[in-house]
């Protein structure tokens, strides 16, 4: 099993004029629950919602954006596939940024949300550039490692950054990223880190350390990431490896024995994607591994569910926009990364979302719409914390394979 | 002279021509479908294949009436195989031939056909645990199918009178929502602080469950019962509707003929109504059991890591770990060994009409 990493439920969290219903957050849960197990035809059955909901983000009329244009010359088609939930939409008043692009700059911008998954992604776009056709999306959003993947397989164009002033404004420990150490072929979309989720009313204490997991007290209560790179990223570094150095399996062996035994103990009772939150909110996980945005969305409605970033550090991740070979409209992508670029639109962005933004001086600028999330420390963390936190190494392709066999035998797939 | 003269002959047994161009039809298709016949070759191929249905069609229309009746059955079969021939004869040989190739590079998008046997070897060594939990759990859960189903459809076939299809329906309307819906939704029922559990400690059934193993630290979800359990629920209809079905048909006045005979209630079902349901039960038994061996959406919402089945292992190795043949080898090993539970089921429990 795979998973989905942005969270449905993350939609609700910002300022209120977010707030989807209950109905929907069900609904697009369930939609990436199924993306969680790859089923294709029922994901069409039940994620119809997120149809609708990527359609209020993108009305799709040309004549508005058009009319509106300021700089509408000849204007141009783009094609972003993304995450669920993972851009401010048109709604309660609001215009979102993907209509606030198009009115910008005349382009006819379409944006869908069917980017579920790396791996399953993967498996669907790897036939077709693998042959070296295009796929039609202009741009996608996989996570770091995926994207250096594509970037190693040659699947992606690199970008056209002479026309992206504004990539200037990326933030200083995001450049030279493992996975394109010089910044060519990504831009960072949204960024966040994965640590120690946990309900206090559970645990009946405050969790800091990542020995917490292990602790005995917990058995059979305790969960972790099926995302291999966090859940054996917050272990390694908890045996004090530099998870940003790896080069071998042999590194990070100690990690698997330790996350073997916990689980054939009994003492990790489920490995998880992004569905998690129910578990954790009534207490069938008292302490698990999960994302920085989710929980602190999760604790708006339930105050016992919070995040520790553990003393012996934390993994950072970042998704990425890439271009995929062969896009005709590499330009108008180009004008849309350097459209999320600007401090001001990226705050909108970070207002709905509620993940770390990838831009420089988004803070100051977001201080102006919710002085309240501007002072998030997990939305802006101080540096002694992001001092604690590691990205992955990006692996070469054998030791990758190692990496995931070895995972997969011990979430028993 | 010859040529013409076999033509005459063969204009004699027109069944024959039909049956010729029924396998070549089929055969061509097959070809194309695996990519043995590409290009031009393919267009030729499929263009043949066009061409014999429309001879078949002249022939239906024009043909002399001797000639239509003994040239219909293969008219009749021609669609059938067409179909199968496209959609499951060239995807089943695709796939074997991938179980026996070799990965040149892990995202290599064309595996190299090398008789690599070794993907057998791995999928029968590595996944075992896999294997045996995925006929487990299928087994037990078509056991209670049919505890469950049978009484219940018999119910509803001899006591339901007129609200037997009302009954029916009530059975069927729960699963028009998404099978994986209904799944997460027993994640809530199921948990810790849930309504179940609740219901268990107020009636002090906790040791009792724990005995009996559905239970396990005062826990009922991410166990193996649970996965059981879920695989039960998901698969009741598919077992309780055949099973019906051949209940329906049952003449009441044979039991009542038994018991004129001074038969015991008893004595009558199990003589009487049992073995002529039992083709109902057949059918229900495989249709839970072939796709609940098989399935893994209630093994990674209910389950725990180690109640995986073999379905997890082989999406976890077509979608995470790209290794392609070793998945196609492990359908394979999973379609034998279930052809082999429903040739040894059918010799011993299968009617005359199925086996």
């Amino acid at each position: 099993m795979t998973t989905s990493r942005p969270n449905p439920f993350r939609s609700s969290f910002g300022n209120g004029r977010s707030d989807l219903t209950r109905r929907q957050l069900l609904l697009r849960a369930g939609a990436l629950g199924a993306a969680g197990v790859s089923l294709p035809a029922i994901l069409a059955a039940c994620g119809s919602d997120s149809d609708s909901a990527s359609s209020d983000t993108s009305p799709g009329t040309t004549t508005g954006g058009t009319t509106a244009g300021t700089t509408s010359a000849g204007g141009g088609s783009l094609f972003f596939e993304n995450w669920p939930a993972y851009i401010d939409p048109t709604e309660d008043g609001a215009t979102g940024t993907i209509d606030r692009f198009m009115a910008a700059t005349g382009v006819d911008m379409r944006y869908t949300e069917a980017y579920n998954d790396n791996n399953e992604y993967f498996a669907t776009i790897q036939p077709v550039l693998g042959r070296g056709d295009t796929i039609e999306p202009d741009i996608i959003a996989p996570t770091g490692w995926m994207a250096g993947r594509l970037i190693d397989l040659g699947w992606v164009d690199p970008l056209p950054l002479d026309q992206v002033p504004n990539a200037a404004n990326l933030r200083a420990d995001l450049r030279g990223a493992a996975w394109d150490p010089n910044g060519e072929f990504s831009l960072p979309w949204q960024t966040g880190f994965a640590g120690l989720a946990y309900n206090i009313d559970e645990t009946g204490r405050e969790i800091t350390s990542l020995d917490d997991l292990f602790d005995p007290e917990f058995a059979g209560r305790v969960g972790a990431l099926t995302e291999m790179r966090d859940t054996i990223g917050v272990i390694l570094l908890s045996m004090g490896v530099d998870i940003s150095q790896l080069t071998s399996f042999d590194e990070a062996a100690p990690a698997f024995e330790m996350l073997e035994r916990a689980k054939s103990d009994g003492q990790i009772r489920r490995f998880h994607g992004n569905d998690y939150f129910d578990d954790l909110s009534n207490g069938n996980l008292a302490i698990t591994i999960g994302w920085s945005g989710d929980v602190a969305s999760i604790a708006r409605d339930n105050p016992s569910v919070r995040f520790a970033f553990p003393e012996t550090g934390a993994t950072s991740w970042a998704d990425t926009m890439v271009i995929p070979k062969g896009s005709p409209n590499a330009a108008a992508a180009a004008q849309f990364m350097n459209f999320v670029y600007d401090p001001v639109e990226a705050a909108q962005i970070t207002a709905w979302v509620g993940y770390v933004s990838p831009v420089d001086g988004v803070r100051e600028e977001l201080a102006k719409i919710d002085a309240v999330l501007a002072q998030d420390p997990l939305l802006f963390p101080d540096d002694a914390t992001l001092g604690l936190t590691r990205a992955f190494a990006q692996l070469p392709e054998d030791v990758e394979a190692e990496y995931d066999a070895a995972f997969s035998e011990i979430i028993g797939a | 002279m010859t040529a013409v003269a076999r033509l005459g002959r063969l204009r004699e047994r027109p069944e024959l021509i039909g049956l010729g161009a029924l396998l070549l039809a089929g055969a061509l298709l097959a070809a194309v479908g695996t990519r043995v016949l590409t290009g031009p070759f393919a267009i030729i191929a499929l263009a043949s294949v066009l061409a014999s249905v429309v001879a078949l069609v002249l022939v239906a229309v024009s043909g002399t009436p001797e000639a239509r009746r003994k040239i219909a059955p293969y008219g009749l079969l021609k669609p059938g195989m067409l179909w199968l021939a496209l959609f499951y004869l060239a995807p089943l040989f695709t796939l074997l031939r991938l179980s026996l190739s070799t990965l040149p590079s892990r995202f290599a998008i064309e595996a190299d056909f090398d008789w690599n046997f070794g993907n057998y070897v791995d999928a029968f060594t590595d996944f075992g645990p896999q294997f045996q939990r995925a006929f487990l759990y299928a087994g037990i859960a078509t056991v209670l199918t049919i505890a469950i189903g049978y009484p219940l459809a018999y119910v509803i076939a001899f006591r339901g009178g007129r609200y037997r299809t009302l009954l029916l329906g009530l059975v069927v309307i729960p699963f028009f929502t998404s099978f994986l819906i209904r799944t997460i939704a027993w994640r809530s029922l199921l948990s810790d602080n849930g309504i179940i559990i609740g219901a268990v400690d107020w009636f002090r059934l906790g040791g009792l469950l724990e005995t009996m193993q559905i239970m396990d630290d005062g826990r009922l979800i991410n166990t193996p019962a649970a996965v059981i359990f879920g695989l039960t629920y998901n698969f009741l209809p598919f077992m309780i509707l055949p099973i019906y079905v051949s209940l329906e048909k049952v003449d009441v006045s044979l039991v009542d003929a038994a018991k004129d005979l001074y038969s015991t209630s008893t004595a009558a079902f199990t003589k009487i109504v049992l073995p002529l349901s039992l083709p109902g039960i057949f059918a229900g038994t495989l249709l839970t059991f072939i796709p609940a061996a098989g399935d893994f959406v209630n093994a990674a919402y209910l389950g725990n890591p180690n109640t995986t089945m073999i379905g997890n292992s082989i999406q976890d190795q077509f979608l995470v770990q790209n290794n392609v043949p070793l998945a196609s080898a492990m359908s394979f090993v999973l379609m034998a060994i279930i052809t082999v539970f429903v040739v040894i089921y059918s010799r011993f429990f299968g009617t005359e009409e199925l086996a």
